[in-house]
């Protein structure tokens, strides 16, 4: 006799769940300054990332953009002026390879090339990973797909506007990206034993492949709607388009260049393979991540006009991460790559600053080589530096402020804005916190009441009536060494047992 | 009745004669040979297409609402209805349910993570069956029409449920008819659910994936939709389109004007579906709407209806008493009641419905939330008839009281979110149904029925076992589920009243439902009682293995 | 691949020269009082011999000029899993964790590498000495069930056997505290799956229980090895291993983070009169006072990581450090990994940005961890008769720009070199490619 128990709640159907416990914003909304059009950073030390570090200088913001910098400057009566005697200024930190501010898994694992999924359909600005980040000088970040597959979706650039909805985050006129993964990750070689997968592909050979064939589909696929084109441009009458793919949309557009690939990759041989495929085929690769062997064939690299966006000192936890060296960015700086330093975590974009510094130790760069890699070489390689990345006359006002030399592990951020808002601020966020814990406490206490009202009514009066008398015998019979039970307690247990 | 060729053969018969007769209390019923004129006199009426009238009179007539007002000429054959006292409302909507459809059967445990089909990629329509109609799922003894019925829920949308796309959903009257007879407009929807089920194994296993497969979906059904056209017209020459069934489902529910439900609890995912419905040129309406309280102008620029899921988001039961929830979930679970109020106030309509809510009990208690949040009950009341009837098409016929529409109406002793107010009856498709007060004695309960029990009886067939997962109230409500091999039942009314029990499921019994009816003592651990079924009665005993589940909830603590 | 030549004795190779040194003209942080300026440290025997000013330097004696350099106790990472893991993903390289809950016999230094690529690369960064221990980290460790996970190895960062690199073969027994499980990952679905809070507390009661019988037991057991002498009983390796622990002569290294683990924790120390240092310590905040009064030191992890929940202030991990010393409680700094070993005093010198004195985290990371582990006797400052483990730096060792200039251990100066460098000094060279 088969027994089959089902319990109710096995249909809940088409009811959105709050999976998202993990993101939600606490932190005062931002900006934490209403607009002022006007701001005044007084008396900073200006690292500038463009041309050298001013001691003692002042910068002025008029309508989120940089107006002045540099010397003493004035400012109009109802200008905000924020001292920054002993402090220091920096541009902006960008973060060229970010998870941060997604809704769901970053991987659409599932295919081989899922290039029709994009990340900006999924931008949660609720993620208090924005926030962190913002305390750790982020101020703008490139928003990728994971690395599960070999062609992985599309990508996007935003600017850590917490506070702001979803659709105020992208960074506007930034090209849009995509990501492709080579190497270990999209292979599943780490994964087969869980998984038991048998996704293709399982070998580099398959991960080339894989790109390959996407391109030589996609590039059929263009070619049709050129065709189409040209012939309904000519006025050609009941022509049917060919039917559009959402995979290959953006394969085409990395064939026209309006779409910025950034390849995951970690071994010289694979870096090497997809320079020559992107040659093939005639498209061009804007970075390399990861590209931790990138040492090796920083040449090449350059060459390519590729950029390059490492870790700082990550290595040892996969095969393809053995032979990373600290000295990475270095090196590569001196063959003429346009290096990065990213963070692939939102806990690590919290000290970006810090991870740059040790270039220094490892490999000699100079200091404003170093602070470059996490401002104006990810702008660079983002495109997006005629408004980012560095403290120029007519750039964004995307800054931070920090109370002791940024290129140290002792140094804290003490404010950060973007687009002339100050979007973090610290003093604020500590002063903020007690409100926010009594709130918590009020919240709790308010809703822990409605429940015990609640209990309270579904109790009929005989019900209220049997508790009195428990509560009134309960001090007869008590032998000292036993716990209290009501009466009642008694029967029901005595039973069950 | 002997032998057992006669009782198979009389066993229909007694079955549906046992239907009938059943002690169990049975909250409603038409009765057979009704008249089909009643007039209902001297009650506070609430048109909700205008102001309430007071002592006034209501005739329906072969299921429609003929007149109603302070002065109306009653017709000689109508059976009269003293209204005195009671307030007479438009019958509620459950703007998105599946009570009135078969359930689907579940999949079997545990072969359905391999077995299940994998999909690479948008070609393989992962989890879409639009073509799947709720009014061909109709289940006119699915026991929860009842029970909603009782509630004052006279018209429901029914949706199908299951996947991304699982089918059209239809409006459907809650009477007792044959299936057929409920369906009142069909389809009326076609629901979209954005949850990726596919992990890293099936296409889509994210969200960005779901939303990217629903955009080829619908790039795919409208160039679908072209390449057939130009093919009528000319077929010669052309490369045959391929027919996708799917999108040519999901053509011809829009060719009907069906409505898109796209989901949208969190301001983050209604922003998001107003984004992507505006993006897909869809005529759409949001299903959540929890979190609306945050961005009410916005959906009112986007002029989209929201069906409001009524169950409020709560602590849960069992939590770590140590792990706080977070000041975002504490204010959206303080918050989300006041949301009706703020749509109302933004000039955006909505309406209700209970999605995960199992007990109708619960569903005017959650609309009475609403209210002490700020929601009038004017707006209250309209969110529950004609924002539903007009946001699906059916405000012609559905929604209020006025002379010409459909007769649903809801008949209360009092003000309808008045916790005290009791349902007298209801009327659907001009039908009356009366409500019974419950019979059940009402003694705290003595012992705990809550836990998985083993079931023993002897039945013509044999020794027969049956497993039942019940829950009982601290007020001694009995709720849950029965299974044996002739299937499984949820219990639709069960009370437990000093140590005697009484529990009623409805289980298809050899191609018929029927309702089964057990009765008994409790004694600590185990059960002893009789089964009535078919006419016929068994005795069974039943013991609950896990002695330590029945701890928890005792009966007067 | 160099995987394998890094394997099997290494690129970048590993020396040691034996000898008397003197390290001259250094300002030198003994940690045992002020700093001196222009100082000596002579090294004799693998141990300090001498420091001080202006101090006489006998012949035969390497003689390294230090002139605008530092002079450091050589760093101590209190928790780790070197030289047990050689690549994450590769299980073959990886001996952290062991099936079963109750190994207390099993230890550390059995199944360290000593050529493995993180110990040059690491001690290159200035870590001298390092706590390897089982089950203390690492994707391997995570839901292995582990309770006893066995005995954690105090080792000098170099040495061509283990046994020359050991420090203390035994020098705590893991605990890893279980844990109450609401959430779990489950892999098939890839999803989390929620457990109801009072199931799942009831698993961790019961599993605190059998970790308080099973020391109850070990408890009978070293009773009757005490008494029996001479007579023979069925032993058991692994309650023969617990014996020290429940003499008080060996600690416990409690692994736990929440507020209900390190209560609990605590409270079962005591009952078991065992003695207790915390590992982890994410919410230690919440219990300072109890850690204080019982006089447990922690060892947290790093300040570098994220914060617990959401409501966390963004800088809970930097600044709890502070908060904890302030309340009387010693903080100890650790990686609690091998391959960010290195990272030892950048996890210190945010503490100090938010608050802790800069000396308090530069103890934290050399004197403390002596201290817990009961190895101050040998190592932790710069002063006469302590093994010489020792740093001379261009600067700060808690900062990221500092580098590491000459290295000794064991009183023998110890070259930097490791794969890393020997890679780029490799490709530094590499000639412009023919087009």
């Amino acid at each position: 006799m088969k027994l089959r128990i089902l319990t109710l709640g096995a249909f809940l159907f088409l009811s959105f769940a709050t999976t998202l416990a993990a993101r939600e914003k606490t932190s005062p909304a931002a900006p934490v300054y209403a607009a002022p059009s006007v701001i005044l950073i007084r008396n900073a030390t200006i690292l500038t990332a463009s041309h050298g570090t001013i001691d003692k200088g002042d910068i002025l913001i008029k309508d989120g953009k940089i107006s002045a910098v540099g010397g003493t400057l004035k400012a109009p009566g109802d200008a905000l002026v924020i001292d920054a005697t002993g402090q220091f200024v920096t541009p902006g930190i960008i973060d060229c390879h970010s998870h941060i501010a997604v809704d769901g898994s970053v991987n659409e694992a599932s295919v081989s090339v899922s290039s029709m999924v994009n990340i900006a359909d999924v931008l949660n600005s609720d993620d208090i990973s924005i926030y962190r980040d913002l305390a750790g000088g982020v101020t703008t970040a490139n928003i990728l797909h994971g690395s599960a597959n070999s062609i992985g979706g599309q990508t996007v650039v935003i600017k850590l506007r917490w506070g702001q909805p979803a659709a105020r985050l992208p960074f506007e006129g930034a090209l849009p990206g995509i990501k492709f993964a080579l190497g270990e990750n999209p292979k599943r070689s780490n994964l087969r034993a869980i998984s038991g997968s048998d996704r293709y592909p399982a070998t580099r050979m398959g991960v080339e492949e894989t790109i390959r064939s996407a391109f030589t589909e996609a590039r059929d696929y263009k070619k049709a709607w050129d065709d189409f084109n040209k012939r309904a441009a000519a006025g050609e009458k009941n022509l049917l388009p060919p039917r559009r793919d959402l995979k290959l949309d953006p394969l085409v557009e990395v064939l026209e260049g309006k779409r910025l690939v950034h390849a995951h990759c970690y071994r010289e041989d694979e870096i090497l393979m997809l320079l020559r495929v992107a040659k093939e085929f005639g498209f061009h690769i804007q970075t390399l991540q990861h590209v931790l062997e990138g040492y090796k064939v920083a040449d090449e690299i350059a060459a390519a006009g590729t950029g390059a966006s490492t870790f700082s000192d990550w290595w040892a936890y996969k095969v393809e991460a053995y032979d990373a060296i600290p000295y990475n960015a270095a090196l590569m700086t001196k063959r003429g790559v346009v290096v990065s330093i990213n963070s692939d975590d939102a806990a690590e974009a919290t000290h970006l600053n810090q991870e740059a510094a040790k270039s220094i130790a490892y490999g000699g760069l100079t200091r404003d080589e170093a602070l470059k890699l996490v401002t104006l070489n990810p702008a660079i390689q983002l495109g997006i530096e005629k408004r980012v990345g560095s403290i120029d006359v007519g750039k964004d006002a995307d800054l931070v402020i920090y109370n002791h030399d940024p290129l140290s592990a002792f140094a804290v951020v003490e404010k950060t804005l973007i687009d002339g808002l100050v979007y973090f601020d610290r003093a604020k966020d500590i002063a903020g916190r007690a409100a926010l814990e009594k709130e918590k406490k009020e919240l709790q206490e308010k809703a822990a009441k409605a429940r015990e009202q609640e209990k309270e009514k579904e109790k009929k009066p005989q019900d209220k009536k049997e508790e009195k008398k428990a509560e009134e015998k309960k001090p007869e019979g008590k032998k000292p060494e036993e716990k209290p039970k009501p009466p009642q307690g008694d029967q029901l247990e005595g039973g069950a047992k | 009745m002997s032998g057992n060729s006669v009782l198979r053969r009389a066993r229909p018969i007694v079955l549906l004669a046992a239907a009938w007769g059943l002690l169990a209390p049975l909250a409603t019923r038409g009765q057979g040979g009704e008249p089909r004129t009643f007039a209902i006199r001297g009650a506070k009426v609430f048109p909700v297409s205008s102001a309430p009238i007071e002592n006034a009179t209501i005739v329906v007539s072969k299921g429609l609402i003929t007149a109603v007002g302070a002065n109306v000429t009653i017709p000689p054959d109508a059976w009269m209805i003293d209204g005195k006292g009671l307030l007479v409302y438009p019958g509620l909507f459950d703007a998105f349910t599946d009570v009135g459809l078969t359930s689907p059967s579940a999949p079997p445990a545990d072969k359905g993570e391999k077995q299940r089909a994998i999909a690479r990629g948008p070609e393989d329509r992962p989890e879409t069956t639009p073509w799947r109609k709720a009014e061909d799922e109709v289940n006119a003894t699915d026991p929860r029409v009842e029970s909603w019925r009782s509630a004052g829920f006279t018209t429901v949308v029914a949706v199908p449920k299951g996947g991304m796309f699982p089918g059209q959903a239809a409006i459907l009257d809650l009477g007792e008819e044959h299936a057929g007879e409920l369906v009142v407009k069909s389809p009326v929807a076609l629901p979209v659910s954005l949850q990726a089920s596919g992990g890293f194994r099936s296409y889509p296993g994210s969200l960005m994936g779901a939303i990217a497969y629903v955009r080829q979906v619908w790039l795919d059904t409208n160039w679908g939709t072209q390449a057939s056209a130009l093919y009528q017209k000319d077929p010669r020459g052309m490369e045959r389109p391929k027919y996708t069934r799917s999108d040519a489902a999901i053509a011809e529910a829009l060719a009907k004007h069906a409505v898109v439900l796209l989901p949208g609890n969190e301001s983050l995912q209604i922003r998001r579906t107003l984004r992507l419905a505006q993006e897909w040129k869809l005529n759409a309406v949001l299903y959540g709407g929890q979190m609306a309280y945050e961005v009410a102008p916005e959906i009112a620029a986007a002029k989209t209806p929201v069906l409001v899921n009524l169950k409020w988001p709560e602590a849960s039961k069992d939590a770590d008493p140590e792990d706080t929830p977070s000041l975002r979930e504490l204010r959206f679970r303080d918050r989300a009641p006041a949301t009706p109020a703020a749509l109302d106030k933004a000039g955006v309509k909505f309406a209700f419905y209970s999605d995960g809510i199992s007990a109708p009990k619960d569903l005017l208690p959650g609309v009475k939330k609403a209210m002490d949040a700020g929601l009038s009950g004017d707006a209250a009341l309209r969110a529950l008839t004609l924002s539903p009837a007009e946001i699906f098409g059916v405000s012609q016929v559905l929604g209020s009281i006025e002379g010409g529409k459909i007769a649903n109406l809801v008949v209360a002793d009092g003000d309808l979110f008045d916790k005290k107010t009791k349902v007298k009856m209801v009327f659907v498709d001009g039908k009356k149904y009366e409500v019974r007060e419950l019979l059940r004695p009402s003694e705290p309960p003595k012992g705990s029925l809550t836990g998985k029990w083993q079931l023993k009886f002897t039945s013509p067939q044999g020794e027969e076992e049956a497993t039942a997962d019940l829950t009982m109230e601290p007020d001694g409500t009995l709720t849950g589920m029965v299974s044996s091999e002739h299937g499984t039942g949820t219990v639709f009314s069960g009370w437990v009243s000093g140590d005697k029990f009484s529990f009623t499921i409805n289980v298809q019994i050899e191609g018929n439902a029927g309702d089964v009816l057990f009765t008994g003592t409790l004694e600590g651990n185990s059960m002893k009682g009789t089964i009535q079924a078919m006419g016929y009665t068994l005795p069974f005993t039943a013991t609950k293995p896990d002695a330590s589940a029945g701890l928890q909830e005792g009966g007067a603590e | 691949m160099s995987v394998f030549a890094a394997l099997f004795g290494g690129v970048g190779g590993y020396a040691q020269s034996a000898g008397d040194y003197a390290i001259t003209h250094a300002k030198i942080f003994t940690l045992a009082g002020p700093p001196l300026e222009d100082g000596t440290v002579v090294i004799h025997g693998g141990k300090i011999a001498a420091v001080g000013a202006a101090l006489e330097i006998s012949a035969g004696v390497q003689v390294i000029d230090a002139k605008g350099l530092q002079v450091y106790p050589g760093l101590f990472d209190a928790v780790t899993q070197m030289g047990l893991r050689e690549v994450g993903s590769v299980p073959a390289t990886v001996d952290t964790t062991e099936v079963g809950s109750f190994n207390a016999d099993l230890l550390a230094a059995t199944a360290v590498l000593p050529s493995s690529a993180h110990l040059p690369v690491t001690r290159a960064a200035g870590i001298t000495q390092v706590i390897a221990a089982p089950a203390s980290g690492g994707l391997d460790s995570d839901g292995a069930g582990s309770q006893i996970a066995g005995q954690a190895s105090a080792l000098h960062m170099a040495g061509w056997t283990v046994d020359e690199m050991l420090l203390r073969r035994s020098a705590a027994m893991v605990v890893i505290w279980p844990s109450v499980e609401t959430h779990s990952f489950d892999f098939s679905t890839f999803s989390v799956k929620e457990k109801p809070f009072t199931e799942a507390k009831k698993e961790y009661d019961k599993q605190v229980d059998q970790l308080a019988a099973y020391f109850e037991q070990a408890r009978h057991y070293a009773q009757v090895l005490q008494a029996a002498s001479g007579a023979s009983f069925a032993r058991d390796v692994k309650l023969d291993a617990l014996a020290p622990v429940i003499r008080g002569e060996l600690p416990l290294l409690v692994f736990a983070d929440t507020a209900r683990e390190i209560r609990d924790s605590a409270e079962f120390c005591e009952k078991q009169k065992v003695k207790m240092i915390l590992a982890g310590g994410t919410e230690a905040w919440k219990m300072k006072d109890l850690l204080r009064s019982r006089e447990i030191p922690v060892i947290l992890r790093p300040t570098l990581g994220a914060p617990p929940e959401d409501d966390s202030p963004y800088d809970r991990m930097m600044t709890q450090p502070e908060e904890l010393r302030a309340a009387g409680v010693k903080v100890v700094f650790a990686s609690f990994d091998n391959s960010f070993s290195r990272r030892l005093g950048q996890q210190a010198a945010n503490a100090v940005a938010h608050g802790l004195p800069h000396d308090e985290a530069l103890k934290g990371v050399t004197l403390y961890p002596a201290q817990i582990f009961g190895l101050d006797t040998q190592l932790g400052t710069v002063e006469t008769g302590k093994t010489a483990n020792l740093i001379v730096t261009n600067g700060d060792p808690l900062d990221v720009t500092t580098e590491v200039r000459y290295l000794f251990i064991k009183g023998q100066l110890t070259s930097t070199d490791n794969k890393q460098k020997a890679l780029y000094e490799k490709y530094l060279n590499r000639p412009k490619p023919v087009r």
